[in-house]
């Protein structure tokens, strides 16, 4: 895929997100209203498939073979994942979904007010941030699977919207709660940071990933400093674009 | 047995609550031969006559319903289901093989695929399908076409006169994989063969189902309705010069409930269906249905 149809994909994203900015905001806010328990974001069959496959990603990857271990788990027989239409790529959404709504009770924040510690919204979005790409460890050395599964045309636009719904889960969760027109800015900004870090944090070798909480700085540095919508969109795109196509060239796929 | 029964009165109060026959009263159960409505009894004769009439001119006729891609499509059903052990991924020691059963698979066509994946991609030396098809015509053409392929005379295939709606010799929570390609649009009672199928499968076995479907874009509908009423029973008149039985399968393609109809019945037996229950392919002209049956843990 060239980085030309990354970025018309990605601008039709969002284009397709603008179109109705008020209904995606209401969703937001009821989604996010503490006041009711989240409804189970998949069936229970298909949980239980998943969940007990994903116990199986760190030793057998992203791979069927790992989804039929975790239908043998789960009680179920190898036909059996053909309940999940999208095969690997629903474990791959597994992962990304589950860990976006853990986030909310994986990170806390220090009580505000209190001798005058308060975090600052940037604070918390680094923290938040962070604390998501933590939650690859058990796994980042299958991640470049995962990536090149998502890199695959059908799965392309479902991915940058789940990225894109984890960056409004960050900024709402750091207490950002503007509605005005940076929204989309922010949005589209943070999703470029975060993936740029993610690919990084594929190949660091650093002791408990200081290289990558390293990148993660330099990158919201970066954005204070430049503050830009279109620098930080075309970072990501010669960043995560390229390491994708050399990722998928190094497996065969003639591109 | 006596349950299976009374499923069926169900299933015939169901059939009379379509638009009633120009037949006098008091007359037997009458069902759909194509648009004609007939008796059931004689349906399963006509449909039996149709495909005896057929089974030789066969791929033809698949080839004139599909515009040719019958054949790809049967290949992306297998590949896509992906059958197969393989002993090189997984714990030996588990049982071996699937255990698959193909309905209405008259030629073969979907059994020899099965067989030739679970060999090659998951060198997997044990998976059996059987054969089940009421119609011993096309059973003997598929006998004979196995000749042509390594499972002629081995334990892996079995071919088995049955009718869908019965399946009596097949015991119940036995079967992994039930498949059947371009059959149930045939069954009189869909119902009751989707029942079957519910018996039969293990707790986690899946039915999959291709069948000719309906065409989700209008104007690519009103092309492909042209070419199948105008020119399909025209193109069977001369090549096979069955001109009814080609009438037939077309009416009867027409006359299949519509993907998500299907995939609601798939529900209503029992299953668990992946995602929206169903896959187009080629614009709706056919369409994949699965169904999963629940295994206890999640009852
Ligand atoms: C169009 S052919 C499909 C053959 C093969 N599965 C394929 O895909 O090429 C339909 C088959 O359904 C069989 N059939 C019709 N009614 C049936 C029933 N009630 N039970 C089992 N088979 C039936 C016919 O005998 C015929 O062989």
């Amino acid at each position: 895929m060239a980085p030309a149809r990354l970025a018309t994909s990605l601008l039709g994203t969002l284009r397709a997100a603008s179109t109705r900015p008020a209904i995606a905001w209401r969703q937001r806010c009821l989604y996010h209203s503490y006041d009711y328990a989240q409804p189970p974001p998949f069936p229970p069959a298909e949980s239980a498939i998943l969940s007990c496959a994903y116990a199986h990603v760190p030793s057998h990857g992203f791979t069927i073979d790992t989804l039929k271990l975790g239908a043998r788990d789960a009680g179920y027989l190898d036909v059996s994942t053909n309940l999940l239409p999208r095969g690997v790529f629903d474990l791959v959404n597994y992962h990304l979904v589950t860990q976006r709504l853990a986030l909310q009770n994986n990170v806390q924040f220090p009580e505000e007010g209190e001798q005058g510690n308060k975090m600052g919204v940037g604070a918390k979005v680094r923290k938040l941030t962070l604390a998501r790409l933590r939650a690859n460890e058990a796994i980042i050395h299958r991640w470049q699977e995962a990536l090149a599964i998502m890199a695959q045309p059908t799965y392309v636009p479902v991915s940058f919207a789940e990225l894109a719904r984890l960056a409004d889960e960050i900024w709402f969760l750091s207490g950002d709660q503007s509605v005005d027109s940076s929204w989309y800015t922010k949005r589209a900004t943070l999703s470029a940071i975060y993936s740029s870090t993610e690919m990084y944090m594929t190949q660091d070798k650093s002791a408990n990933f200081v290289d990558t909480e390293q990148f993660l700085d330099n990158r919201l540095q970066d954005l204070i400093k430049v503050g830009g919508f279109v620098g930080g969109l075309g970072e990501w795109l010669n960043y995560t674009g390229h390491s994708t196509i050399n990722l998928l060239r190094s497996k065969g796929a003639r591109i | 047995m006596g349950e299976s029964r009374c499923f069926s009165c169900s299933v015939r109060q169901a059939q009379q609550q379509t638009p009633p026959p120009k037949s006098p009263q008091g007359r037997p159960q009458t069902t759909h031969f194509g648009f004609e409505t007939i008796s059931e009894a004689l349906k399963e004769q006509r449909v039996g006559a149709v495909f005896s009439s057929v089974a030789s001119s066969y791929d033809s006729m698949n080839d004139f319903m599909s515009l040719g891609i019958h054949r790809l499509w049967k290949d992306h059903f297998v590949r896509n289901l992906n059958p197969g052990r393989n002993p090189l991924t997984s714990s030996s020691s588990q049982e071996q093989g699937w255990n698959i059963l193909d309905i209405a698979g008259g030629t073969g066509d979907i059994a020899f695929r099965m067989l030739d994946h679970a060999s090659t991609i998951n060198h997997d030396a044990h998976t059996k399908v059987t054969v089940a098809d009421i119609n011993p015509e096309m059973l003997t053409e598929g006998k004979k076409r196995a000749l042509q392929t390594p499972y002629a005379r081995s334990p892996r295939l079995k071919f088995v006169e049955a009718n869908a709606e019965k399946l009596d010799m097949i015991p119940s929570n036995s079967i992994d994989l039930y498949t059947v390609a371009f059959g149930i649009r045939n069954f009189t009672h869909k119902e009751a063969a989707l029942k079957e199928a519910f018996r039969v499968l293990k707790p986690g076995g899946v039915f999959a189902c291709l069948e000719f479907s309906k065409v989700n874009n209008p104007l690519f509908d009103a092309v492909y309705q042209r070419w199948s009423f105008g020119a399909i029973p025209l193109i069977g008149q001369l090549v096979a010069g069955d001109r009814d039985s080609y009438q037939y399968l077309v009416e009867s393609i027409a006359r299949f409930p519509s993907q998500t109809e299907f995939s609601d019945m798939i529900k209503d037996a029992g299953f668990l269906v992946p995602g929206k229950g169903y896959e187009d392919l080629t614009n709706g002209i056919a369409a994949i249905h699965k169904g999963v049956k629940p295994a206890e843990k999640s009852l």
